[in-house]
């Protein structure tokens, strides 16, 4: 038995080898360790990140103590990498072989689960930010949780309202590198943008609120499910820990009648935070001419040069962020880039 | 013996115990997850502490996740992972 890394122009027989178990090697993985026998690719195992995945071995060899050979070897990979904690989202069934690794479960949804391994620990994680936040544990509050790519007047209005609604409101803003707008900028327009309502803090998201990037879906059968079931494990994750920590008991969210996603969203919102005893407000979006003010809506203008339509859908401290050189350069991305984030 | 870098030594498998050690400001700082923490942890903690008092060493985060490692065993990951990290 051989165990070795693949180089980059291997990586299709690893994706063969997926598929022919019915699983799939997924696009951003930063390696990937295989184990051969007889020149044959008898199983495998990839990390993208901090995430381990792309896991599988042939039914035939199960049961040997490969899994925890490779897991174990890609961890030793990832800590030579100056990654010390180790997230895996895998269907219930395989849990006992990453338990028996020393990892511990965070949370799961329908068949998927989340585990943290290394040093990796969610409570500690979140007590941190807690503290970081500055915030008084010992009330009540509302939370929202937002991409925010860019900060407009929908969003404002959201929170505006859930801040005349409550004694405290907190913002959590998903921290991910895919957007047009990078993760600080988001933050810091959001924080600019509601620097006059004295009853709200915000705060980067941190790792453990999940952006659909991080959520892999290689081994869900159907691709419609992922969105469903990632955002079941995300809600079940805010309700189960970041909830308590923070002390929330109100979580608002924008209706779209028009997108898939945030339909899905509010869903899953609704279906699991209620039993965490944590009331879901559903919220009316701003809309102007007959359309709700969306992020989408000005990356979409700003893609067509149209700077002065988008003057009339965020606050004026966003518009005059993108006045700045910084602004101009992530409009001149957005212009280039074909991407729909 | 001053700690500069990660490391790691030892691995998941049973009977054995996974060390990773950090550079730490705050003196030693153990943490320790055991299979068997109840009856053994206090034990593990005092030879974990005494190697590293025998390697001088003063600072240090170490974070160890036992699976029912003998003393020898325990003593000789905390070594191996110390000198690593040097």
């Amino acid at each position: 038995m051989e165990y070795r890394f693949l180089m980059d122009f291997e990586r299709q027989m690893a994706d063969e080898f997926l598929k022919s178990i019915g699983l799939e090697l997924e696009n951003d993985v930063d390696e990937t360790l295989c184990c051969f026998e007889n020149g044959q690719m008898i199983g495998t195992c990839s990390y993208s990140k901090n995430v381990i995945k792309c896991f599988g071995i042939k039914e035939e060899y199960r049961g040997e103590g490969i899994a925890s050979s490779l897991i174990t070897k890609i961890q030793n990979r990832m800590f030579d990498k100056g990654i010390y904690e180790y997230f895996v989202f895998t269907l219930d069934k395989n849990v006992q072989i990453f338990k028996s690794l020393g990892f511990k479960e965070v949370a799961q949804a329908d068949s998927v689960v989340l585990l943290e391994g290394g040093i990796a620990d969610i409570n500690k994680y979140l007590n941190n930010m807690l503290k970081q936040s500055g915030v008084d544990q010992t009330k009540n509050r509302a939370a929202l949780v937002v991409n925010c790519n860019p900060f407009t007047l929908g969003h404002l209005y959201l929170i505006e309202r859930a801040a005349m609604e409550n004694e405290e409101v907190i913002v959590f803003v998903v921290e991910e590198d895919r957007s047009a707008f990078p993760t600080d900028i988001r933050y810091s327009l959001v924080k600019k943008g509601c620097s006059h309502l004295k009853n709200v803090v915000v705060i980067k998201g941190g790792r453990y609120i999940i952006s659909s990037n991080t959520f892999p879906s290689y081994f869900l059968r159907k691709k419609d499910e992922k969105l469903n079931v990632y955002t079941k494990l995300d809600a079940t994750i805010f309700g189960k820990y970041i909830a308590k920590v923070f002390n929330i008991n109100k979580r608002y969210v924008g209706t779209e009648p028009y997108c898939d996603v945030t339909n899905e969203y509010n869903k899953a919102m609704l279906s699991v935070l209620p039993s965490y005893n944590i009331e879901v407000c559903l919220v009316e979006r701003l809309t102007k001419d007959g359309r709700p003010v969306s992020a989408s809506i000005v990356r979409k203008l700003l893609k067509e040069g149209k700077i002065d339509e988008v003057k009339n859908l965020v606050p004026i401290t966003t518009f005059e962020f993108l006045n700045t050189d910084e602004g101009k350069r992530i409009i001149e991305n957005i212009k280039r880039r074909d991407l729909p984030h | 013996m001053k700690i500069v870098n990660p490391a790691k030594a030892g691995s998941l498998e049973s009977n054995d115990i996974f060390i990773m050690v950090f550079p730490n400001e705050k003196g030693i700082e153990i943490e320790l997850e055991s299979i068997v923490i109840k009856q053994f942890g206090k034990k593990i903690r005092k030879v974990i502490e005494d190697t590293l008092k025998e390697l001088e060493v003063e600072n240090v985060k170490v974070i160890a996740k036992d699976r029912g490692a003998l003393d020898y065993t325990i003593k000789a990951r905390v070594e191996t992972a110390i000198r690593r990290a040097m």
